[in-house]
């Protein structure tokens, strides 16, 4: 029996996905921002549809994909995030003109589906095919804006890097077909464990080649150097879809990938987790200082956010299944406070940058005279970022890096909250241009559109909530985390069959 | 019958190509022919490996078909974007393509 019905969600989504696409091909005379509405509907509807797949029990599709909560949790994410950011669109592209809104609605709902998948996939194949769908998605949505050459550079600097990635990850996906003889996790994690010699070299350098490809994905260092471009030259809304949805998808796919079918060896790869993390904050974090642009300061700040969140995956390397668990609980809860800190601070970057048109920090020169109530969600979401007390970031990171310690991970947590401080510099760098200096022009106040000021004001209560109150947050977690640890045994009885 | 080992380093060495390709290319089509090298290697990883070891099952013979399916896919879209580039600023260097940096 095949089970169709644990795609409805995703039916929904690329169903609406089609439908806009259609609409501005047979009805170009329609007001664009409809669009728009009609896709943050769409992602209304599948988020409903997700909610009634939380809570379930596991089940999977022929081996290639499971529904359990831990694909909920990033579907939930996924239409989240699309949900926003098609807002935030809405108010943004008024202002560009030659921008294809159909094609732009569209990918973003497809990308956030491939995301869902990602999360789900139990099979080498269906992962790749899901991983290509995202990227390919978001290499058209980075070049969207066809005449504005930083746009057109910014794309194409991210697709060649990007195959390159792939590449390289397709070569180790095939050494550890070779060794494994199978492509569905719970097949590779029987025959490594089965095996009575030790790790293959083969095997070593596969699975080395799939963490530079995944490290791309999620832009650790030192494979970071497309992320600041392509951050730079994409659209603002893009910008934001880029550093939360495509970073989200690429740790659904990491968690599930080496806690299931690469635990055997998790000795093996957790020196190279805990040496990326330590690269990956420092460089990101280092070279944040030195940044005029707002888009590549946030670029680098997500570099440095990225390290903390490896951090987690090298714990997942202990093999105990409580610190994998605790670990995993505690990056997917940070990972929600960074997407909902983010957004926040995209929804005001958005409203002031449509304002003074400039995406350069100086730009923000005074905004704390002329908008208050931006540069207050600007001033919230770095702090967050940051992680001072009572903003969401300061609770998930210390839930995250709680998780995360043992004997012998403890200088790296001493690492990251060094780096911490550091960005604290860099963050404040910005709030004092919003509020030492004079703006530029008149001082006269100016009305931000009811949609951003909606979006700024909720995410801004978000950041808060989960700041002060993390419980909720953080059950959700745990109950998405279990199954990655639960169901090991009762992935492997649903063994592949040839798909 | 040829052992498995040639196979092997034939993809091995294929890649390694691609890869110095990718490296040393300055023209943005060149790199993408590289990274079609690169793909091919591991399309005979797969094929031979499925030939070998896995004989009763063909899940790499059909990995290699998608990857053959999303290189098409990659090149299109790729080349696309190529072509704007150069309408836009008539190179399709990539070291031209450099108003941002750091």
């Amino acid at each position: 029996m095949r089970d169709y019905a644990l795609f409805i969600p995703e039916y929904i989504a690329c169903g609406v996905a089609l439908l806009v696409i259609a609409l501005e091909l047979f009805a170009p005379r329609l007001r664009k921002d409809l669009l728009a509405y009609l896709t943050a509907l769409g992602a209304v509807a599948w988020f409903a549809a997700g909610l009634a797949f939380l809570d379930r029990d596991p089940k999977s599709y022929q081996g290639l994909f499971i529904s359990d909560d831990f694909t909920a949790f990033f579907r939930l994410l996924a239409a989240g995030i699309v949900f926003v950011v098609a807002l935030m669109s809405a108010e943004f592209l008024k202002r560009q003109r030659g921008v294809d809104q159909g094609e732009f609605y569209g990918l973003l709902l497809v990308a956030g589906s491939a995301m869902t998948i990602m999360a789900g996939a139990t099979e080498l194949l269906t992962a790749y095919l899901a991983l290509e769908v995202l990227s390919f998605s978001l290499y058209v949505l980075v070049g969207i804006l066809k005449r504005d050459l930083r746009s057109n550079e910014a794309s194409l600097k991210y697709i060649l890097l990007g195959a390159f990635s792939s590449a390289l990850f397709l070569y180790g996906l095939s050494l550890v077909y070779g060794a494994a003889g199978t492509t569905s996790y719970a097949g590779i994690a029987e025959a490594f464990a089965g095996r009575d010699s030790g790790l293959d070299p083969a095997v070593a350098v596969g699975m080395m080649l799939i963490l530079a490809g995944v490290g791309f994905k999620v832009s650790a260092a030192p494979f970071h150097m497309w992320a600041p471009d392509a951050y730079e030259g994409a659209p603002l809304p893009i910008t934001a879809f880029l550093s939360t949805l495509s970073k989200a998808a690429g740790f659904a796919l990491i968690l599930r990938l080496f806690s299931t079918a690469f635990v055997t060896d998790a000795e093996s790869w957790r020196w190279a987790f805990l040496a990326l993390a330590a690269v990956t904050m420092t460089v990101g974090n280092l070279i944040a200082i030195q940044q005029k642009n707002l888009k590549r300061l946030v670029a680098y700040s997500s570099i440095g956010q990225v390290g903390y969140m490896l951090i987690s995956i090298a714990a997942l390397g202990y093999g105990d299944a409580q610190v994998g668990l605790n670990a995993t609980s505690g990056l997917l809860v940070h990972l929600v406070g960074y997407i909902v800190t983010t957004l926040a601070l995209f929804s005001a970057l958005t409203a002031a940058v449509s304002r003074t048109g400039s995406e350069e920090i100086a730009g923000l020169r005074g905004l704390a005279e002329t908008q208050p109530f931006l540069a207050l969600v600007i001033t919230a979401s770095l702090f967050s970022f940051a992680g001072l007390p009572f903003f969401a970031g300061f609770a998930t990171k210390l839930f995250m890096l709680q998780g995360a310690t043992t004997d012998e991970t403890i200088w790296i947590v001493a690492l990251a909250v060094l780096n911490s401080f550091i960005s604290l510099y860099y963050y404040l760098m910005v709030i004092r241009q919003m509020y030492l200096f004079d703006p530029l022009g008149e001082a006269v106040r100016f009305r931000v559109q009811p949609v951003l000021w909606g979006l700024a004001a909720i995410l801004l209560l978000g950041i808060l909530f989960i700041g002060m109150y993390p419980g909720p947050a953080f059950e959700f977690s745990e109950q998405a985390a279990k199954p990655l640890f639960e169901s090991a045994s009762a992935a492997a009885s649903a063994r592949v069959q040839a798909p | 019958m040829v052992p498995l080992e040639n196979y092997l380093a034939l993809s091995a060495i294929v890649f390694a190509l691609g890869v110095y390709g990718v490296l040393a290319r300055r023209n943005a089509v060149m790199i993408l022919m590289s990274v079609e090298l690169m793909l091919n290697a591991v399309n005979i990883n797969f094929v031979a490996f499925a030939a070998y070891l896995d004989p009763g099952r063909i899940v790499g013979a059909i990995f290699a078909v998608f990857i053959i399916t999303v290189a098409a896919a990659e090149v299109g879209l790729a080349l696309a974007i190529v072509i704007r580039l150069f309408r836009n600023r008539a190179t399709a260097n990539v070291d031209e393509a450099a108003t941002m940096k750091w």
